[in-house]
């Protein structure tokens, strides 16, 4: 365990100092990464102006959601980029996974240490400056558990988009190139509940409700934490299902993995 | 003009073999145009209009402006950058074809191509589902075909330009991806500008980016009729103008500097 750690310290090490070249470059693209990202939440609040709110929703409560998503998304960016479906493809491509297969190392933890995008720092800043505002807003009664659900939500998400990204790359070692639409469940998913499920025509809502699971994720964390009521009357006990629905998917995108590995034939080049 | 139409042609046909990208692509911009549409839908809530569009006009909006999301690419273009970077610009460069010319000829058919394919069956696949708004006068489709004809020459021009900084640094994709990103609120591909306060509008109205989105959306909608649609034209024309311009000098000063690394 110890032994893991440090090689996975040591890897991101080597990242961080190589992207740390150009600090002027680097800085430079973080802040406009945040600045591009925040120019919608922006524009959204602008607009709201002339609507009032969304879905019965107010801006403050859409905020919530919004923020916290793009804060989770950013971390789990941040550290399983390697498997990001895109890059991963590139690599199944060319033959570099090989590479990782020989060396004495976990491949997953290879793959977890090969790409540390600091840039995406931009995305981090831009969801918590916007959760941290929705919080300040909101005016929540904070009670323990609250305060010890919400880490829990933000830690499950990482879990959940983490899982998607690896299903995403393992499908690459039977169709080599990426396929763009796994790109609706990662992006297309997160941007899906950035807004409160129930604007949503009813196929749509239950599909990222039953089959992808993306509605416990965030909506339901959300009724529960703004004591607000569920339209769709489920039980009581759904928010319970946010951990069980985020690290559900990311265990069985492993199991999935570790099959893919078994069955991974090179191309060859 | 032979050579650029021999271009734009080669262009269309290499377009036309990536079938399996364009479905999938299709299938993207659908999702996010049924996510953008139920966003809308929430925001009315029920009221007939808001800022002079109605429910319909913006279920409309969102699937237009994801028909044309590919037509006018404003959201990330890098190929004149890589080949700056791979060294083809030399080659490029010794082609008996003024420059600029040369890389619109190649937009052009990747223009076309989308729009045809993905453009047209996004719409299709619209009307399917909703009931959408159509332009009706004669004049209105004269002035759409003008108007999605000009957006795509600004946002190229706007394209090329961003794309010179590589001729500066050997890293531009982060300058490129502040200056295509700002472009998705800014063009009023987010949100038509009309919704936004009039301070805002104004701001981005001395940008070129309404000219690539929110001029095609207005006039197809019908907002836009008399003297204000003829404004909103040659508003197009003129930034046209400004980009090219500008993108000749930048060019130039570029020339000047660009070494090409043997090889």
């Amino acid at each position: 365990m110890w032994f893991t750690v440090n090689i996975y310290r040591r890897l991101i090490a080597v990242q961080l100092k190589a992207q740390l070249q150009y600090r002027a470059a680097f800085l430079l693209e973080i802040a406009a990464a945040a600045i591009t990202l925040f120019m919608f939440f922006g524009a959204l609040a602008l607009v709201f102006h002339r609507f009032g709110q969304l879905g019965g929703w107010s801006l403050a409560e859409v905020a919530f959601l919004w923020g916290l998503v793009e804060l989770a998304f950013g971390l789990m960016d941040l550290t399983f980029s390697g498997f990001d479906p895109g890059d991963f493809g590139q690599r199944v491509r060319k033959g570099s996974f090989d590479q990782i297969l020989l060396r004495p190392l976990s491949p997953t933890l290879q793959l977890l240490g090969a790409d540390f995008p600091v840039r995406r720092l931009g995305r981090i800043i831009q969801g918590g400056v916007i959760l941290w505002i929705a919080l300040a807003l909101l005016d929540l009664t904070w009670t323990p558990l609250k305060l010890a659900y919400l880490p829990l939500v933000l830690v499950s998400q990482i879990g959940f988009f983490g899982g998607l990204f690896i299903i995403g790359a393992t499908i690459t070692f039977w169709t080599v190139e990426s396929i763009e639409a796994i790109n609706i469940f990662t992006y297309g998913g997160s941007e899906l509940i950035a807004y409160p499920m129930h604007i949503y025509p009813a196929g749509l809502r239950r599909f990222f409700t039953y089959i992808i699971p993306a509605a416990f994720l965030n909506y339901y964390p959300a009724l529960f934490l703004l004591d607000k009521p569920d339209p769709f009357h489920l039980p009581a006990w759904t928010p319970c299902l946010t951990p069980v629905a985020g690290f559900g998917l990311l265990g069985l995108a492993l199991l999935f993995w570790r099959f893919g590995i078994r069955y991974y034939q090179s191309t060859g080049t | 003009m032979h050579l650029f139409w021999a271009i734009t042609q080669r262009s269309f046909q290499r377009h036309l073999t990536y079938r399996a990208a364009t479905v999938a692509g299709l299938v993207t911009n659908l999702f996010f145009g049924l996510l953008r549409a139920a966003v809308l839908i929430a925001l009315y809530n029920a009221r007939p209009e808001v800022a002079g569009i109605t429910v319909q006009e913006a279920i409309t909006y969102t699937g237009l402006t994801q028909a044309i999301i590919t037509y006018i690419s404003i959201f990330g273009w890098y190929d004149l950058m890589q080949s700056v970077y791979d060294g083809d610009v030399a080659v490029d460069l010794l082609k008996p074809m003024n420059y600029f010319a040369f890389w619109l000829a190649q937009d052009v058919g990747r223009a076309v191509i989308n729009l045809l394919l993905r453009g047209l069956t996004i719409m299709l696949i619209y009307a399917l589902i909703f009931n959408l708004t159509w332009p009706t006068a004669p004049v209105q489709w004269l002035a759409l075909v003008s108007a999605l004809a000009l957006a795509l020459l600004v946002s190229f021009a706007w394209r090329f330009l961003v794309n010179l900084a590589a001729f500066w640094t050997p890293n531009a994709r982060g300058i490129g991806r502040f200056a295509f990103g700002i472009t998705w609120v800014l063009s009023g591909f987010y949100m038509p500008l009309r919704y936004f306060p009039d301070w805002f509008v104004t701001l981005c109205q001395l940008t070129p980016f309404p000219a690539m989105v929110n001029t095609v959306v207005e006039i197809y909608l019908g907002l836009l009729t008399g003297p204000a649609l003829l404004h909103a034209l040659l508003q197009q024309v003129l930034w046209l103008a400004i980009l090219i311009i500008a993108g000749h000098l930048v060019l130039r000063a570029g020339l000047q500097r660009l070494v090409i690394q043997g090889g």
